[in-house]
């Protein structure tokens, strides 16, 4: 029985979970808010980086390597929850992770969606919604290169600072990355509250999402 | 590119944690007194916590506004309608689909939007996507989207037709969609193509009913 029948049973329910890892990239959402990224795009190539347009909300973001970048394919209509619930979800696991390393984060106040320390960000998040199933999700920093988020007005919020795991953890040594991005699906498994969670490092997959970064 | 697959057996209701009955009835009882001079009376069971969602009619267009307004005073002070028990407005004279749009009929004519329901279910909205008019939409597929808690939700059509007319006003006030979903929300006017597509619609009492089991679900 092939992963797609699997997931149409009524037996179980599935999400899934792709762990992407990303060269330095500067994404936009749907609503195209270029103007939040403070360079010309001419530039973007001398820094080692591109710009991918996207249909996901939120503003402009920064994703490149020591970032946990998560996007989990989930039917809400099967779970019956709606956007908000969602993405709440979302901040809850990544705050949830947080504190196993006694970051004390809190969920952004009302137009300021993600998760926050203080007033740095540390993790956004940025979906979209179709027929019912998810697809983009979060990053979260673990130990990315911060500089590059200068040149942006991250997810449009000025004068707000941007910070990682490493920032926040001061000298405490963090485990590998392989680690750490296993301990955050844990907590998304646990807030969605799913009981089992299958790894796979297979390429090919029950739904292909690469429509996302194309434009 | 790690993936992962998440597999469960059908989702327990979570536990919800009760919140206290005595405040949530008195911010209730507080919120359609300041509302409206109106005897909106709440029934008992609002007070309790329940995973069920109540979906009650209202017959007159004045009391569903004023009815929109305290939902969103009480979406404002936290109080999550589908959690504590509290009323989606579904309008008697409407279709929906169950993606969640509301449709009237007039002649050939339709206007649609979406519903309370979906409206709570999304958040803020900061954003409404319009089709270009002259554009065909069809029955279930997407014509264009909204965006709130950074999340792009598609909006799908409930019927097929060619679209005349897009509320222009959402482009600067979005948040009509929340305030007023079935009134000044409005999001696009479409000529009929096929008037017994309305036919697989669900009526009022029915997508009531589809709401209630769609929140049973966590």
């Amino acid at each position: 029985m092939d992963d797609v029948q699997e997931m149409r049973s009524p037996r179980t329910l599935h999400g899934g979970l792709e762990a992407r890892h990303s060269s330095p990239s500067y994404t936009l959402g749907k609503r195209r808010t270029d103007h939040n990224l403070l360079i010309p795009e001419a530039d973007l190539k001398g820094l080692g980086a591109e710009l991918h347009y996207t249909q996901r909300g939120g503003d402009i973001t920064f994703h490149g390597p020591h970032q946990a970048i998560l996007y989990p394919i989930i039917s809400l209509r099967s779970i019956g929850i709606g956007a908000r619930n969602y993405v709440e979800t979302l901040e809850r696991s990544m705050l949830e992770f947080a504190s196993v390393y006694g970051v004390k984060a809190r969920a952004g106040h009302k137009g300021e969606t993600g998760v926050w320390v203080g007033d740095r960000k540390i993790g956004a998040i940025g979906v979209r919604i179709s027929s019912g199933i998810t697809s983009h999700g979060l990053a979260f920093n673990i130990d990315p290169d911060l500089k590059y988020f200068e040149h942006i007005v991250p997810c449009g919020i000025a004068d707000k600072e941007v910070t990682s795991l490493r920032r926040e953890t001061d000298d405490m040594l963090l485990p590998s990355e392989e680690v750490i991005h296993e301990q955050l699906v844990s907590c998304l498994a646990k807030a969605f509250s799913y009981d089992d969670v299958v790894w796979k490092e297979d390429p090919s997959f029950i739904l292909d999402n690469q429509e996302e970064y194309k434009d | 590119m790690l993936k992962v697959v998440f597999y469960g057996t059908k989702k327990k209701k979570r536990k919800a944690k009760p919140p206290n009955p005595f405040l949530v009835k008195s911010i209730i009882i507080l919120i359609s007194r300041s509302v409206s001079a109106l005897p909106l009376s709440l029934p008992d069971c609002c007070c309790c916590v329940s995973a069920f969602s109540l979906c009650f009619e209202i017959s007159t267009k004045k009391m569903a506004a004023r009815f929109l307004w305290a939902s969103r005073v009480a979406s404002h002070l936290r109080i999550s309608i589908a959690q504590r028990g509290f009323a989606s407005v579904v309008l008697k004279d409407l279709k929906y689909a169950e993606s969640h749009e509301w449709v009237k009929i007039d002649g050939n004519k339709a206007t649609f939007g979406i519903t309370d329901h979906a409206q709570d279910h999304l958040g803020d909205v900061v954003y409404v996507e319009l089709p270009d008019l002259g554009r065909s939409v069809s029955q279930g597929e997407s014509f264009g989207a909204v965006e709130s808690v950074k999340a792009t939700s598609d909006i799908n059509s409930p019927v097929s037709g060619k679209v005349v007319e897009v509320n222009e006003v959402l482009s600067e006030s979005p948040g009509l969609v929340n305030t007023s979903p079935y009134e000044d929300g409005w999001i696009i006017k479409v000529e009929l193509s096929d008037a017994e597509e309305a036919k697989k619609l669900m009526d009022s009492d029915k997508y009531s009913k589809f709401c209630e089991e769609e929140d049973a679900k966590h």
